[in-house]
């Protein structure tokens, strides 16, 4: 396994607003995901999970500091592809089926149709989904969405997959659900996966566990229950 | 408590949508308001220019024996009756001029005897064209000046029947613009005056009269009579028709207080009748063309509106969810329709007072108090409905029908076509216009019914029911025609797309696909928004070409030189003419007179040759060919003869039938019979009358009487205008020949209708049309688009380029403006026809073809392709931001 890291974040801070109503989201961090770890991150509420991931999925800019994917390349390079994003509210796309939504990141790099619906289908099977295929976003609990985005997260093959509190407004089954396609998918693929979660039982099954309080990043923790 | 804290967050963080819906009110408040300016205006105007037009309202005649005196004082008693003078008239046998060695002679004519200040009192009755002015002293006319070859200072005989002749010296020339009111038969039944008034006039002083004809009269009180002109006040009501009844109302009230002293001749009532038909055309024309942009306003807002249904049902769902209840949901969307409409209306009726300033010079929405009182609050009325159909009847439907999860809905499945999809409405609609069109345009269709003299006027309202069905199943078949391609035609779609959308392009047709309503829906508006502009610009287009056509059918050409009667000039004449700076060409055309059976007729004979581009021609003139195949047979055939339509009926004539006309013959002035031979109908020719005529070839005509003689030169100017050219040939004329010009011609038949008022409802027609397609293209895609911008954040999350989220934006963009456009223009084109034959009758004459105006409509659809274009870049522009930015704010 390489040990250039995938991501690395050195000094990343993120601040929204400025002067007095200014909220630091971040404190200067340093971290670094390398190929095939498995990462919980964890802590409360308002802690600054989601914007340390979304600094790493290049879907955000630190106000300070720097975010680098060196095993990966620049920014540009990340989506669609080797960086997928897994959201915690509903992201599948209302108007595509969920076939479709599911094929959407081949056909932003220019794969045909047919080839696209193909591997959508493949993927959906591989979370057994197959019965899904052709139904619309509204159609679906929120367990079955979720599932779905893990299976468009995946199906650009990524080499990191980062899910910001995917079971967060699941119920313990689908929660499970959804935790264990995306480790079966990151044990199949090799891709590195970090969660943010705030549910131990969650974190557990993951081989490390940063933890963040007020912004401030811990990555000494090698186990959540430790 | 909770409907305030809603409104103020409405206005804190809602103000898109609010200020949405408030504008559409606003379109349709002020579009309503302004038409109501533009009936005021119009109305009103009517009656004052039909009033203006008449120079002596009322012409009292003082019955035989009775006292005139009597009937003077009586009239002048009268309320209302501003001015009235004795005037007289009497016959003589003729009058009799020397000139230059030579003694000229008319015959029968007309002597008055006017009082001092007549010509003050009645300033459109007397015209001096030469000597002294101010329509005083010894004044002859026009016409007897040039059949006498008299002149100012010359010394004119007056024939007397029983006495000796009498003499006067002329002081002035005068014309007599309404000698056919001076000159009616008063007390005549309706249609029974005489045709034309006396060639033969002169006017005297009432002491000379007194002296010359008082003897006369005595001798024979047939010969004399004794008129009382009166001068009505005009403060009358605004419209023609009340005007009407209260001018005709107060005549007979006074004749039955003159007791059979007196009849009235009551021009003032005749002119006004003439604006009753016109003012209900301009009612129609506020149906046909105002109140079909009024409800696309509404309808726009309520699109516009919905846009936001989604956002809307889910806050309402999250009230559910914190426990409103469905009146406290209700009531939040009739405080949000209420806000929404009170500004609108607002802002409406600001911009209907500006539009009516600026359009016609009123800033009043009605003709009187009460009415501008009615359509102020009506179009009020009107803006909260609006305001309340597009927010609150939706949020109260949801409010009773959908559940929490429901009202969270974004998109659901279309399983089942629409009702009125399914019963073919669309198609029925159409067939329907299609058949009341039909039936309603054949056998002498006349869409209003104002006879002459009656008080009440008649619409053929069913002949509406054509338009009305033609915009429901138009717009319904655009909607129909637009959700069959987004449904069935996703491939073929997909392909068009291709170049522009790459391999995105069926996932971008498949999203249309699942919001064809909202898209269907949106191309249904701007197709009918350009259906709107479209039928406007080219109804206006064609009423000014045809307006133009009716001034040049009347004048005949730029200038018309027409000989006086008695003056024997032949085409050589032109060459005097074309003399004159500011002539490119003069075409001479006989006018004689024919008789068929016992029927005296005009005849025009011409220069088959040269005619039509001379008189500039119209297929829609003729029938049984078009205007050159017509002119070809007379060419052909010398003693071919065209005819008009009630001639061939009156004698059951077939093409080829033999007509024997007698003419008179230019040498013995005895009249002869003349054979033709009929190949074809003439229904309209320049400066013919409107009823029956006949065309034939000049030459054969001059060879059969023995006389070249021409009635009329048609003089084309080489771009100077006619108004300077017609004033050059009258200098070079003088008397001895009418000079009219195209450009006075045009300021009559404008006043006839509506030109001017026509102009200024079209223009506010084409404005709103204008501000409508905007909003239709692109406040309704942008709209869509901000509703949307989750959807494209989150493809933006995925690793969608700007390029990419651009296929989408401009896939729907192009989509819906190309269908929106195309399908609007058809049914711009289908309904400008039927507006034209429907209205045919502010139409004079019918057209030939529509007259399209190129620039407007080019004007119009670039707004709508940079309303479309700001649209689109604005919702690219917006996802410029990192995408979890915009998602978080969302």
């Amino acid at each position: 396994m390489s040990t250039v890291p995938l991501v690395r974040c050195a000094g990343a801070a993120r601040t929204y607003g400025s002067g007095a109503t200014a909220t630091v989201a971040l404190q200067p961090t340093d971290c670094a995901v390398l190929p095939g770890a498995r990462t919980a991150l964890m802590g409360p509420s308002g802690s600054g999970k989601s914007t340390l991931l979304h600094l790493m999925g290049g879907l955000d800019d630190p106000t300070r500091g720097t975010v680098e994917w060196p095993a990966i390349g620049t920014r540009a390079a990340l989506r669609p592809g080797p960086v997928a994003t897994v959201f915690q509210g509903p992201s599948l796309l209302p108007p595509l089926t969920v076939a479709e939504n599911v094929a959407l990141p081949l056909a932003l790099v220019d794969v045909g149709p047919a080839e696209a619906r193909d591997r959508a289908l493949a993927a959906l099977e591989q979370l057994g989904l197959t019965a899904l295929a052709d139904k619309l976003p509204d159609e679906l609990s929120g367990g079955q969405a979720q599932r779905v985005a893990v299976a468009r997260a995946l199906i650009g093959a990524p080499v990191l997959i980062l899910a910001d509190e995917p079971t967060g407004q699941l119920d313990r089954f689908h929660g499970t659900l959804v935790v264990d396609a995306l480790l079966h998918a990151a044990e199949r693929t090799g891709a590195a996966l970090v969660v943010a979660t705030h549910d131990e039982t969650v974190a557990d099954r993951f081989d490390a566990c940063w933890r963040m309080r007020d912004g401030l990043l811990s990555t000494e923790v090698a186990r959540c229950s430790s | 408590m909770l409907v305030l804290t809603w409104l103020r967050g409405l206005v804190l963080h809602r103000r898109g949508r609010l200020v949405a819906t408030t504008l559409g009110v606003a379109v349709a408040v002020a579009l309503l308001a302004s038409i109501g300016t533009f009936l005021s205006s119009t109305t009103s105007s009517m009656t004052e220019r039909a009033a203006a037009r008449v120079a002596v309202d009322w012409q009292v005649e003082a019955a035989r024996g009775a006292s005139p005196a009597t009937v003077l004082s009586q009239v002048r008693r009268e309320p209302g009756v501003q001015r009235a003078l004795p005037v007289a008239f009497a016959e003589t046998t003729g009058f009799q001029a020397r000139s230059g060695g030579t003694v000229q002679h008319t015959g029968p004519g007309k002597v008055l005897g006017i009082p001092a200040g007549y010509a003050q009192a009645f300033p459109g009755q007397i015209r001096t064209l030469a000597g002294r002015q101010g329509g005083t002293g010894v004044l002859l006319a026009q016409q007897t000046a040039a059949n006498l070859h008299a002149k100012p200072g010359d010394t004119v005989r007056i024939g007397r029947a029983g006495l000796p002749d009498a003499q006067v010296r002329v002081d002035a020339i005068v014309d007599l613009p309404q000698a056919d009111q001076l000159f009616q038969k008063v007390g005549a039944p309706v249609g029974a005056q005489a045709t034309a008034p006396p060639d033969n006039v002169v006017l005297l002083p009432a002491g000379t009269y007194q002296a010359l004809e008082g003897p006369l009269v005595t001798r024979r009180p047939d010969l004399g009579r004794v008129q009382v002109h009166a001068k009505l006040s005009h403060a009358l009501p605004g419209s023609p028709s009340a005007a009407y009844t209260q001018v005709s109302g107060h005549a007979r009230n006074l004749e039955t207080t003159l007791a059979g002293t007196g009849q009235i001749g009551d021009s003032l009532s005749v002119a006004l009748d003439g604006a009753r038909s016109d003012a209900l055309y301009a009612q129609l024309l506020f149906l046909f063309l105002g109140l079909p942009g009024a409800v696309l306003a509404g309808l726009l807002t309520a699109s516009v509106s919905s846009v936001g249904a989604g956002r809307r049902r889910r806050d309402a769902a999250l009230l559910r969810t914190r426990g409103a209840t469905t009146r406290q949901l209700v009531g939040v969307a009739l405080a949000e329709a209420g806000l929404a409409g009170a500004v609108g209306i607002a802002v409406g009726l600001v911009a209907a007072r500006i539009v009516g300033h600026q359009a016609f010079g009123t800033a009043s929405f009605g003709a009187g108090p009460v009415a501008a009182i009615a359509w102020g609050a009506g179009s009020a009325l009107v803006g909260m409905l609006i305001a309340a159909a597009a927010i609150a009847v939706p949020a109260w439907r949801d409010a009773r029908g959908l559940t929490v999860v429901g009202q969270r809905r974004q998109l659901g499945r279309v399983d089942r076509a629409p009702w009125w999809q399914r019963y073919g409405i669309d198609v029925l609609c159409l067939i329907g216009a299609g058949l009341v069109f039909w039936q309603a345009s054949t056998g002498g269709y006349q869409l209003v019914l104002a006879p002459e003299g009656v008080p009440q006027v008649s619409v053929n309202w069913y002949a509406l029911l054509a338009p009305v069905l033609a915009w429901i199943g138009g717009g319904l078949l655009v909607h129909r025609l637009v959700d069959l391609v987004l449904a069935r035609g996703r491939r073929p779609l997909a392909r068009l797309l291709r170049p522009g959308a790459g391999a995105l392009a069926t996932t971008v047709t498949a999203t249309m696909g699942r919001q064809r309503a909202l898209l269907a829906r949106a191309a249904t508006l701007l197709a009918l928004t350009a259906a709107f502009a479209g039928s406007t610009a080219v109804f206006n287009a064609t009423y000014r070409q045809q307006a133009e056509a009716d001034a040049r059918l009347s004048n005949g050409s730029d200038v018309t030189v027409t000989e006086s009667p008695g003056v024997s000039v032949g085409p050589s004449g032109a060459r005097a003419i074309s003399a004159v700076g500011g002539v490119r060409s003069v075409e001479p055309l006989q006018h004689r007179f024919a008789y068929v059976g016992a029927d005296l007729q005009d005849l025009y004979g011409v220069r088959a040759a040269t005619i039509e581009e001379a008189g500039a021609l119209q297929n829609g003139w003729f029938a049984g060919g078009t205007a050159s195949q017509l002119l070809d047979r007379i060419a052909q055939r010398p003693d071919s003869i065209l005819v008009s339509a009630e001639t061939v009926k009156d004698f059951q004539l077939r093409p080829g039938d033999l007509i024997r006309l007698r003419l008179q013959d230019g040498r013995t002035k005895a009249f002869r019979t003349v054979p033709f031979h009929y190949v074809g109908v003439a229904k309209e020719f320049p400066t013919a009358p409107k009823d029956s005529f006949f065309v034939a070839n000049a030459d054969y005509v001059a060879k059969a009487t023995g006389s070249d003689a021409v009635g009329t030169f048609l003089v084309q100017t080489d771009g100077t205008n006619p108004a300077t050219v017609g004033a050059r040939l009258k200098a070079k004329l003088g008397t001895s020949a009418a000079v009219t010009d195209i450009v006075d011609e045009r300021s009559v038949i404008g006043s006839n209708l509506t030109a001017v008022e026509l102009k200024g409802l079209t223009r506010i027609e084409l404005g709103f049309a204008f501000v409508l397609a905007a909003v239709a293209s692109g406040l309704t895609l942008g709209l869509g688009f901000r509703e949307r911008r989750r959807t494209f954040a989150i493809a933006a999350a995925l690793g969608a380029r700007s390029r990419q989220i651009g296929a989408f934006v401009w896939s729907e963009a192009l989509f819906v403006t190309t269908t929106g456009v195309v399908l609007g223009a058809a049914m711009a084109y289908g309904l400008t026809r039927l507006l034209v034959k429907v209205l045919t009758g502010v139409f004079d004459p019918p057209p030939d073809y529509l007259s399209v105006p190129w620039l407007s409509l080019g004007a119009s659809l670039v707004l709508v392709v940079v309303a479309v274009t700001a649209a689109g870049v604005v919702t690219i522009q917006a996802l410029r931001r990192p995408a979890i930015e915009e998602l978080r704010d969302l």
